[in-house]
């Protein structure tokens, strides 16, 4: 974890400022399925609203 | 401070390689140290500020000031003038989630939803991102080439000034270079404060308008236009890739989140005090049939000001168009570099060079390329692009806020860092009312196009 304390810093940097550790991946999160749901239906309701606004610009453009 | 698990360190066993990034972001966290341990608080205040601003101001770009001023000519202050301001608040919500994230975790937008959620999630945001900024880039370089018109200079000064500027901005390798020369322009935002004054606005009508009256008249769909483009003008995707991943790039760290309040309050204060002004300016044409202005048809607005309110009124709101477009460039072309970098897992920071940040700069530098070659193909529809870009972007915004939402609520990222509820709370209500416009007005509009309803 990075620290507040200046003795912990490299190059006044914290450590996990540090190019080598912010190129690690974070872990990945445990999402529970209802979460995984309510997130794939957000999406698709997002895309079917942007592919009516699309369709309607193309339109009013003919 | 609470365990952050998912970002706990590799162990101590030998000094970390220092790259190039590291040492120049270690230069600007020195001038940082230095003035918190001598308590000069102006001077820390000077230094932190940045990628705040830089997103309100930056939001403030030329399709927003044009819906501004659209809603003055068309509707008078009444409604608008009291609407921008809490826009502004809902957008420092958001924008207040994105710094602390980036301030905690040091990492971008992008690449924490790709890591943390699956590339799925993460690959669909860059996509929603890209696509929305190549939308809004057009119309940057759009609103260039309307001040320019009234300065008689043409589409190819548009498209050499917006990226002569992108590629000057770039052209350095450090991040605080690229920050303090965007907001020395940024700054000139106010311009459109200036207009406002220039059109002598009757002070009364001003503060009598904050009681959301005359209410625009007009059909359902209007009203749906009006709110979903208003909404669009203050908060958008690019805003949230930007200042998270500029805050990481800055260097900000958890000691730094007060001062990075600041930093968005003062842009959202700033940003909503030159909306009103764009706003004020363009009511200056209600009682000169200001609801047949056409904004982007030639030099529509500033035209029309220097004929209501003179010449220095048009030239200045002509000015402001041109600062508008170029800052935004900047910034949208900024976060699309951010962006492209987290998600095919390579440098994305100005304090890389180009050899070492490849993708970031030809990210950069392409996409307002592309954007630049669209507004000079003949005929092409520029009016109708700059009217649903900010549309658009209220429409895919609510995926990238709920994801957010979800980032910041992270223990595991941000440990006591995490939202309180009282956040939660707001920010909710937000990613409700943003998504309940934008799908209304979508839903609206293709019923009205397929004559389902009429």
């Amino acid at each position: 974890m990075g620290s507040d304390s200046p003795d912990e810093l490299v190059m006044d940097l914290e450590r996990d400022q540090l190019v080598a550790e912010t190129s690690r991946p974070v872990a990945r999160a445990e999402l529970s399925s209802r979460t995984i749901a309510a997130l794939w239906a957000l999406r698709v309701f997002v895309v079917l609203v942007s592919l009516m606004v699309i369709y309607t610009f193309f339109e009013q453009l003919s | 401070m609470s365990t952050r698990e998912a970002l706990a360190p590799s162990p101590l066993l030998a000094p970390p390689l220092l790259t190039d990034e590291d040492l120049a972001r270690s230069h600007d966290r020195a001038r940082v140290h230095y003035a918190r341990r001598h308590r000069k608080r102006w001077y820390l205040l000077w230094l932190l500020v940045g990628p705040g601003i830089l997103a309100m101001l930056g939001e403030n770009d030329g399709p927003s000031m044009i819906a501004y001023a659209s809603d003055g000519a068309q509707y008078g202050l009444g409604f608008f003038v009291p609407f921008i301001p809490i826009l502004f608040a809902m957008a420092y919500v958001c924008q207040e989630m994105c710094m602390r994230v980036g301030a905690v975790t040091h990492r971008g937008y992008g690449e924490l939803v790709l890591q943390r959620y699956g590339r799925v999630w993460g690959w669909f945001g860059a996509g929603d991102l890209t696509f929305t900024n190549l939308i809004t880039l057009v119309a940057e370089f759009v609103s260039i080439r309307v001040g320019l018109a009234y300065f008689h200079l043409g589409a190819g000064v548009a498209v050499a000034l917006g990226l002569a500027l992108v590629v000057f901005t770039l052209s350095g390798g450090r991040y605080w270079r690229w920050e303090r020369i965007v907001l020395g322009m940024a700054l000139f935002n106010g311009l459109f404060l200036v207009a406002a004054i220039l059109v002598k606005p009757h002070l009364g009508a001003v503060v009598s308008s904050f009681d959301f009256t005359p209410f625009p008249s007009g059909s359902f769909n209007t009203l749906l236009l009006l709110l979903a483009s208003t909404i669009g003008a203050t908060v958008t995707p690019w805003m949230i890739f930007f200042q998270q991943s500029a805050s990481a790039d800055k260097g900000m760290t958890p000691r730094d989140v007060k001062f990075g309040r600041y930093d968005t309050a003062a842009g959202a204060i700033l940003a909503a005090i030159f909306g009103i002004g764009a706003l004020i300016a363009g009511a200056a044409l209600l009682a000169h049939g200001g609801s047949g202005i056409q904004g982007f048809a030639g030099a529509g607005f500033p035209e029309a000001l220097k004929h209501v309110a003179g010449g220095a009124a048009g030239a200045v709101f002509a000015l402001g168009l041109i600062e508008a477009g170029a800052v935004a460039i900047l910034t949208i072309s900024a976060s699309t570099a951010y962006a492209a970098g987290e998600c095919v897992g390579v440098s994305h920071s100005f304090n890389s060079s180009p050899r070492g940040a490849l993708v970031f700069y030809a990210a950069n530098v392409g996409v307002a390329l592309l954007a630049a070659v669209v507004i000079l193909i003949p005929g092409a529809p520029l009016l109708s692009i700059v009217l649903n870009a900010n549309v658009l972007a209220t429409v895919l915004l609510p995926v990238s806020l709920v994801l957010m939402l979800m980032l910041a609520n992270d223990r595991g990222l941000m440990g006591a860092w995490a939202n309180k509820r009282s956040t939660n709370v707001i920010g909710i209500a937000v990613i409700a009312f943003v998504g309940i416009c934008g799908a209304a007005y979508g839903i609206d509009s293709f019923l009205q196009t397929v004559h389902v309803v009429g």
